[in-house]
């Protein structure tokens, strides 16, 4: 009979879309343990001898897939493994795009990760969205606090409570060219102290052919701009006061302001954009390539030099100050190791956080990547400070200020951004912008 | 037992009942799917779209609240929307013109023919960050092909993408580069036009203009009416390219020209996690998408002429 046919085949229909819509459902997680375990043993195949069976697995996600980064961050967490017979620790790389809001997905699904890499400057937005869990018993109990610059551990502070731990930090620093400097008869030995000084010295590496130029000294619109800027002339402070005030439109901001428009007016703007459009479409970064002498970068710029400079000749300084004492004021950022919100084994999770911001494991990232480390006895060991430019940049992190989102106004610098933009394009004076810029963040701070 | 005309009235019956049965059975996997994934989605962010919903900790009942601030409180709304109505207005029909052009020249028997149709309809096949990357690349001020043509041209082109009065234009004029896949319906109906209206309009004297006049257009009205409606809804949906092509990598930069209204709800769902208000904004562009398709519907009546009189 033909209905028992289709009857049948409605069976095996029913089954079909069934299984693929279980298969869809658990797309995004490990289905389940025994799932979880056949990954973490085909993932242990990157040299790993130890075997998860018997122990709590548990699911890390970080982003560092590339071919230099990646295999730090297996060996770190293979030598975990090794080390206890309770935990065995999976990684898992999503890229950067995606890692956060696949998170936040598996967060409200009830289904999170274990442990997890994330942004410093917004650990206290997820911490008052019960996005990540509070570690303050922790912390209490295993006394980790004192490991961390106190900058840093700050940041991750939210009405007072841990809700993750430090991991990395950067902060901004100067590259020069050392041979540009002799050639345009500069000491290059001594960087400019102050901005002024640095302004003069820039227009004597300027070197131009007929009306194009092919080298510019110094813009501080090259891979920097005024959002550095205004911290370092304004003392260290962002763009909110102690209490929390936005102070957006302060003298020191439309000075540091000044500074770059002039310094554009000098160049040309249009010289200016021409350099920075053609960063992109060149291989090679424009210090590398000699068409800029100075270079404001993080630190770990050091690796691109030694990697891909061809021996070039640099030297490394912080950023100016803007009269003798005023302080040479830099911006730093990084990343913190949680456990997110509703994590299933946050005692074992914890075992891994105290780990990975141990001096060992901070001393090997440290070293491998050229990072700023959080934990201060690695960040200091004496192998490491024997680099000057690393001892450079342990140093720098004493003026360096992070600038976490503040939690009642987290998209202000959608707000700043377009008048800085604007004056930058000459379609308003600057008090006219920041005094707009600054209405415009009171509000958003007041939630009318 | 049963009296026999009954019995076959009931066999009858339960034939044509079982066959609906059976028919519901076999659209249920896409009912199902429907209801699951996009319905009860659908339901559930209109109702979030009322609450302080912010994904993981809560969700209270605000009333209006995000409606208000919507359009009362937020300049960066009413910006992304002027935005989004500029590059659809003047995208959708420079791209149906351009997508139209492209199929006429194409539409010739020509030794290689099929290669250029390819070449030109490749670039639609090719999407995503890479091709804005390559964009970034062309666009640049000074070293990049578009302005080098122009300054053999003797013009001096613009800062495509750092001057704002000439970002969104940088991107319709990239958009156009993809009209391969209008190119390809068009070329379809193109052929679709019987060749006896063309013999018939030659008989009567007509040149290649009023041949395209008054038997190509007409003829190929339905498929235009097909590209401008299905233009306005995706021309509504751009997004990346205010993300990946800003200056700077501050979203929508420069001056927030490039802040779409995608891209905006975007940054306000997953940026600060502000999901009710992202779902009060998916659902005003949802009215707007809504009503202009339903306006475009009405205005058909007066210029789309379908084969076969009144439908």
């Amino acid at each position: 009979m033909p209905f028992k046919h289709l009857k049948k085949a409605f069976q095996l229909t029913a089954v079909a879309s069934l299984v693929s819509l279980l298969a869809a459902c658990s797309g995004g997680t490990s289905g389940g343990p025994a799932a979880a375990q056949a990954d973490a043993a085909a993932n242990s195949g990157s040299g790993s001898s130890v075997s998860p069976e018997g122990r709590v697995v548990l699911d890390y996600w970080t982003w560092w897939g590339s071919e230099t980064r990646r295999p730090i961050i297996e060996k770190l967490v293979d030598d975990f493994n090794k080390s206890q017979d309770k935990i065995f620790v999976k990684h898992s790389y999503y890229p950067y795009s995606d890692i956060f809001t696949k998170e936040l997905a598996a967060v409200s699904a009830g289904n999170p990760p274990d442990i997890m890499m994330n942004d410093i400057n917004t650990v206290q937005q997820r911490a008052s969205k019960n996005q990540a869990m509070n570690l303050s018993k922790y912390v209490e109990r295993d006394k980790v606090q004192d490991r961390f610059f106190p900058e840093l551990w700050n940041t991750v502070l939210y009405n007072g409570e841990p809700y993750a731990l430090p991991f990395n930090t950067d902060t901004r620093m100067m590259f020069y060219n050392k041979d540009d400097f002799k050639e345009a008869g500069l000491d290059p030995d001594k960087f400019p102290d102050t901005w002024d000084e640095l302004e003069q010295a820039a227009q004597k590496l300027d070197k131009k052919h007929g009306n194009t130029y092919t080298r510019i000294g110094y813009s501080p619109q090259f891979n920097s701009d005024w959002n550095l800027l205004q911290l370092n002339f304004d003392g260290g402070r962002n763009f909110f006061d102690e209490s929390g005030k936005p102070v957006v439109n302060a003298p020191a901001k439309a000075e540091a302001l000044q500074y770059i428009l002039d310094n554009a007016k000098r160049l040309g703007q249009k010289n200016i954009d021409a350099f920075k459009a053609d960063f992109g479409s060149q291989q090679a970064n424009p210090f590398l390539s000699g068409r800029v002498s100075i270079w404001t970068d993080v630190t770990n710029f050091y690796t691109q030099i030694r990697d891909y400079g061809d021996g070039i000749n640099f030297g490394v300084a912080p950023l100016p100050e803007t009269k003798e004492g005023a302080g040479h004021w830099s911006v730093g950022g990084g990343f913190v190791i949680e456990i997110p919100y509703g994590a299933k084994h946050p005692d074992e999770a914890w075992e891994f956080l105290k780990y990975m911001t141990d001096v060992e494991a901070q001393t090997y990232w440290a070293e491998k990547n050229f990072d700023n480390v959080a934990n201060k006895e690695a960040s200091n060991s004496s192998e490491l400070m024997s680099n000057p430019v690393y001892k450079a940049s342990v140093e720098n992190l004493a003026h360096t200020k992070l600038t976490p989102n503040p939690l009642n106004a987290p998209d202000y610098m959608n707000l700043i951004n377009p008048q800085r933009d604007a004056i930058m394009l000459g379609q308003t004076s600057i008090q006219d912008g920041l005094n707009k810029a600054q209405a415009d963040v009171e509000k958003l701070v007041s939630g009318k | 037992m049963a009296h026999p005309q009954h019995a076959a009235a009931r066999r009858g019956r339960s034939l044509a009942s079982r066959e609906a049965l059976q028919g519901f059975v076999f659209v249920s996997p896409w009912i199902l799917g429907f209801l699951l994934f996009t319905a009860g989605p659908m339901l559930f962010s209109l109702y979030a779209s009322f609450t302080n919903y912010d994904i993981t900790s809560q969700m209270a009942w605000i009333g209006f609240k995000n409606y208000d601030t919507m359009l009362n409180h937020d300049p960066l709304f009413w910006k992304s929307l002027r935005n989004t109505l500029y590059f659809v207005v003047i995208s959708v029909p420079l791209q149906t013109a351009a997508g139209l052009l492209l199929a006429m020249i194409l539409n010739r028997r020509m030794p290689g023919i099929r290669l250029f149709r390819t070449v030109f309809y490749l670039p639609s096949v090719l999407s995503g960050v890479g091709v804005y990357v390559l964009w970034m690349m062309l666009l640049s001020p000074s070293a990049g092909l578009v302005n080098l043509t122009l300054s053999w041209l003797g013009i001096d082109g613009p800062a495509w993408l750092t001057d704002p009065a000439w970002t969104k234009n940088a991107i319709i004029l990239m958009k156009l580069w993809g009209s391969g896949s209008m190119m390809l319906l068009y070329l379809a109906s193109l052929q679709g036009v019987p060749s006896k209206l063309y013999e018939a309009a030659e008989l009567d004297g007509a040149g290649r203009l009023r041949k395209f006049w008054h038997v190509t257009l007409p003829m190929i009205t339905p498929v235009i009416f097909f590209e401008i409606v299905t233009g306005f809804i995706g021309g509504f949906q751009i997004f990346q390219e205010g993300y990946v092509m800003s200056y700077g990598n501050d979203p929508g930069a420069p001056m927030n020209s490039l802040l779409f209204y995608n891209l905006h709800m975007f940054l306000k769902a997953f940026k600060v996690f502000d999901m009710g208000y992202a779902m009060a904004m998916a659902w005003f562009l949802f009215l707007i998408v809504l009503l202009l398709t339903l306006i475009n519907l009405t205005l058909s009546r007066f210029w789309v002429h379908y084969e076969g009189g009144e439908q």
